[in-house]
């Protein structure tokens, strides 16, 4: 699992597995996350557990294979 | 046991409608586009191809082959490569006052397709695109076999069609693209010297066991999956959406116009289009695994049918006329303009924002990097060059299939070119007319 910093709200994490690179949440959030194009898969940034929630909420639901885990205080 | 000419049975059909039920749907991971192989290794287009594969290998396929659509390439493509060669094409085919939009259409979309796919073929050439059109046409029954009227019939084609698109346009692009990568693997070449496109990435990768590529035909017909769906939807949401602005009576004119000049208006215009008009409009999906979608249990072996035009028409969602066409509408903020029209989920397709551009948020405002997509882009196109509907000859539908959203024949007429003169001067003045585009990042028309 790839997982950023978690922050005091969240955390962060996308499944490798799971993700195919579409990019819809680099474009959604790119202060969250960016695109590793020799794995072709998105990975968190360090910094994407403070990015606005309503973006990372946005990502998570946008994402085409619901590989994105946003957390909140006390999960993860 | 055959059905309908296919080799398939089912256990039960299900049919959701709702926009909620349809997304929960196209996300279940018991829901594959797999129907029964025998149906499609008999020649047809779809054996092996990324959009029926399912799970890990649905996934590694994606993985590459996104890397294609990136918003960087996208931008490419519409402000500096599709202007031009749309442009060029449009002075070419429009060659007098009445022309048959929908081949002018096809061959506007499969230039830029084809040269994704990766295919070897010359783009100043007529003669080759009109060749590519002909094989789009015929993949593209192939894709939609399950709503077709004669499953064998189209079967046959498509087989005789792939050995010579294979021979003709793969061939020749395989043997140039393997002794590059050759050269990138000898250490000769950069890999970012490498061309950019479906083919190369397939044989650049297809040692990996999880693409499952190792045999030649699924990489043929891999290219010619992203050949077709770049083409097909294209040319038929352009017509499409020229259909719904001329039915709307005396205003279309005005509708005209504005297109013309404004192309976020004309991204809305096509995105409007796409929720009315979906390429696919009922999705089918069959059930690998017993399962469970908005309390319905689902049995193994259903067909399950996504009724896509009924949730694209949701009033909870896209307001209060959600039958009728308006570009302006507000839509709720959490779903698309365009519905469920490009699906969602593992399977949402690949070339969303090629065709459609990216998704208008709610304020109408977008960023400078916004992409438009390039049916706005052909749509402001022949907007601006006095596109009208042509009262002489009807538009005639593809009755091939049972989709209403196809079409075969779109005769038009280009109300400037009327008047007579010189071609380049008619279709050329009224651009230098129009007003600045109202938005940022707006793309000039040279």
């Amino acid at each position: 699992m790839e997982r950023a910093g978690r922050g005091s709200a969240t955390s962060v994490t996308i499944d490798p597995d799971l993700c195919m690179g579409s990019g819809e949440c680099v474009r959604v959030a790119p202060a969250a996350f960016r695109l590793d194009e020799t794995r072709g898969v998105s990975v968190p940034l360090p910094g994407a557990p403070s990015v606005d929630p309503a973006l990372l909420a946005e990502a998570a639901l946008g994402c085409p294979t619901r590989a994105i885990r946003v957390g909140g205080a006390g999960d993860g | 046991m055959s059905e309908g000419g296919l080799l398939t049975s089912y256990s039960a059909t299900i049919v959701f409608d709702r926009y909620d039920d349809i997304k929960a749907a196209l996300f279940d991971a018991n829901l594959s586009r797999t129907f029964d192989k025998r149906s499609y290794e008999d020649g047809n287009i779809r054996s092996g191809i990324v959009s029926i594969a399912h799970g890990a290998m649905h996934r590694a396929r994606r993985r590459i082959e996104n890397t294609q659509f990136r918003a960087d390439v996208l931008r490419l493509y519409e402000r500096e490569l599709f202007p031009r060669v749309m442009n060029a094409l449009l002075d070419n085919l429009i060659d007098r006052d009445r022309v048959d939009l929908f081949p002018i259409g096809e061959l506007l979309s499969v230039v830029l397709a084809a040269r994704r796919a990766g295919i070897e073929y010359d783009p100043s050439s007529l003669e080759d695109l009109r060749t590519l059109v002909r094989h789009v046409d015929v993949f593209s029954q192939g894709s939609a076999i399950l709503d077709a009227k004669d499953p064998d019939a189209v079967r046959k084609l498509v087989r005789a069609t792939y050995a010579e698109f294979e021979r003709d346009f793969v061939r020749p692009a395989w043997s140039k693209r393997a002794a590059l990568i050759e050269r990138v693997r000898g250490g000769e070449l950069a890999a970012d010297e490498l061309p950019h496109d479906i083919l190369t990435v397939l044989l650049l990768h297809r040692e990996d066991l999880a693409l499952e590529l190792a045999d030649d035909g699924p990489v043929v017909r891999e290219v010619a999956t992203y050949l077709q769906g770049g083409t097909h939807t294209s040319a038929q949401t352009l017509v499409n959406a020229l259909d719904l602005i001329f039915a709307t009576g005396p205003n279309h004119a005005a509708i005209v116009d504005r297109v013309a000049a404004d192309t976020l208006f004309a991204q809305r215009v096509v995105q409007e289009t796409l929720r009315l008009r979906p390429t696919t409009p009922k999705m089918k999906r069959r059930a690998e695994a017993r399962t469970e979608i908005a309390g319905r249990s689902i049995p193994k072996d259903s067909l399950v049918v996504l009724d896509v035009v009924r949730a694209n028409r949701d009033p909870r969602l896209f307001g209060a006329d959600p039958e009728g066409f308006d570009p302006d509408r507000t839509v709720d903020p959490n779903v698309p303009r365009w519905g469920l029209s490009f699906g969602a989920g593992p399977h949402q397709c690949p070339g969303r924002s090629v065709g459609g551009g990216f998704p208008i948020p709610a304020s109408f405002e977008v960023a400078d990097d916004h992409v438009f997509g390039l049916v706005a882009l052909e749509l402001q196109a022949v907007a601006r060059r006095g596109v009208r509907p042509d009262g002489d000859r009807q538009p005639e539908r593809d009755l091939r299939t049972d989709r209403f959203t196809r079409w075969l024949h779109y005769p038009v007429r280009f109300e400037r070119l009327v008047r007579g003169g010189p071609l380049q001067e008619d279709l050329r003045r009224p651009l230098r007319e129009l007003p600045e585009v109202p938005v940022r990042g707006a793309l000039d028309d040279p």
